[in-house]
């Protein structure tokens, strides 16, 4: 059930300031989301999380939020955590909440937040360390859609050849069709029902690449696909609450591929 | 040493509600169950007055006073715009359930749509009301 308030070893602890930007004109603070299983009290007991506030010199680092979390790190803190790969939204590894809304840290400008930057790991997951979310379960979600193409016939010598008005289903007018997911998780970390409901609730991304796969010209099992979608929490526990499509940075639209299952449920009754 | 194995300590929950910045389109779905709430609450006002018009003049003229008094009045406002509220947001979502006005700008511009309508829908109601 909801569970609004987050749970004791999840509360935060005061978190340290630490001024690096040395009298810079154009500085910043950076309030970063800090655990590790490794920071512990004289007990020995593992410290909860914490905020830490970290000023900058804007002067020395890259215009985007993954530039000084980058800076943070190799100038100030080598054990801040996260996870980056290709640094321009493609990957999807940067995934974060910065100043409350998902998105990639690589593609985030800084300039783009007014104030000072509070960043945390992607909402209500369990965190590994800083910044890294476990997706183990978003993953295990996204085997049960079984998401490769499954066909009747026997394989051709060729690719499997799609019409274009066909392809564009899949990838869009604009190129924002649901084969651009980058599987970033943005969106379903953004979905309150997500939030309420993970262990039983697709969620918005998961749903996308589930609709990439049945709205596929060339796939055979959309029945099948559909029938596995059948239940009031796998698919209907999406209340069209739109945070999903407000925040993927990517500009695609898991919402709208929702209401389109849930229409080809009812159409095919 | 640092336990690499699978770390024994439970992992913290990363912080969710106390930190999103919800759109207003997340705003109206939290008002639209608010609101639902709230009128299963008026309906049973609703099935009282109908009860005590039923059980005489007396108890009919009682409920008619407090339904008159400032309170009630504020009561039957916020209930007549949490009715008008509803009925607007559960017709967009109607649509949306046709695949409509799903895009992000067209859902953020129909939030304005709906609180728009449903205000002016309380103001005619209740001018209507005191006009008489
Ligand atoms: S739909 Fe967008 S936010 Fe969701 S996983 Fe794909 S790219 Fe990320
Ligand atoms: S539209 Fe559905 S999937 Fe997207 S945020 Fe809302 S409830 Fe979640
Ligand atoms: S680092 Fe690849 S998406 Fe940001």
């Amino acid at each position: 059930m909801a569970e609004i308030l987050l749970p004791p070893n999840s509360r935060f602890i005061k978190g340290e300031k630490i001024d690096a930007s040395d009298g810079a004109k154009r500085k910043k603070t950076f309030k970063i989301y800090r655990w590790s299983p490794d920071t512990k009290d004289a007990k020995g007991n593992v410290k909860n999380p914490r905020f830490d506030e970290v000023t900058i010199d804007l002067d020395k680092c890259g215009p985007m939020v993954l530039d000084a979390l980058l800076y943070i790190k190799n100038n100030i803190d080598p054990t801040l955590t996260l996870r980056r790969s290709c640094r321009e939204g493609i990957c999807g590894s940067c995934a974060m909440n910065i100043d409350g809304t998902n998105t990639l840290a690589c593609t985030k400008a800084i300039d783009d937040v007014n104030g000072d930057v509070q960043v945390s790991p992607l909402p209500h997951m369990p965190v590994v360390k800083d910044l890294v979310p476990d997706l183990n379960h978003v993953y295990a979600q996204y085997t049960t859609i079984e998401p490769w193409l499954k066909t009747d016939s026997p394989a051709p010598s060729r690719e499997r050849l799609q019409s274009a008005d066909d392809a564009d289903i899949l990838n869009g007018h604009d190129g924002h069709g649901p084969a651009a997911c980058i599987l970033c998780f943005c969106c379903s970390t953004s979905c309150p029902s997500y939030w309420w409901n993970a262990d039983r609730f697709l969620g918005p991304a998961i749903l996308l690449q589930a609709y990439r796969w049945i709205a596929d010209s060339r796939d055979d099992a959309t029945g099948e696909r559909l029938d596995a979608l059948e239940d009031p929490f796998r698919l209907y526990r999406c209340h069209t609450i739109m945070n999903c499509t407000n925040t993927c940075p990517k500009g695609l639209n898991p919402a709208k591929a929702i209401a389109e299952i849930k229409k080809m449920m009812v159409a095919r009754q | 040493m640092t336990d690499t194995s699978q770390t024994k300590v439970p992992r913290p929950l990363s912080p969710h509600l106390s930190i999103y910045n919800l759109p207003l389109t997340a705003l109206m779905s939290i008002t639209h169950r608010m609101t639902g709430a709230v009128l299963a609450l008026g309906t049973l006002l609703w099935a009282a007055f109908l009860i005590s018009a039923a059980s005489g003049e007396e108890y009919y003229k009682m409920v008619m006073y407090a339904a008159s008094s400032h309170m009630g009045r504020i009561i039957l406002l916020l209930w007549s715009a949490a009715l008008y509220f509803h009925m607007c947001n559960g017709i967009r979502h109607m649509i949306w359930d046709t695949g409509k006005f799903l895009e992000k700008d067209k859902a953020m511009r129909t939030n304005y749509v709906v609180i728009l309508v449903a205000v002016i829908m309380t103001a005619v109601t209740w001018v209507c009301a005191y006009l008489k």
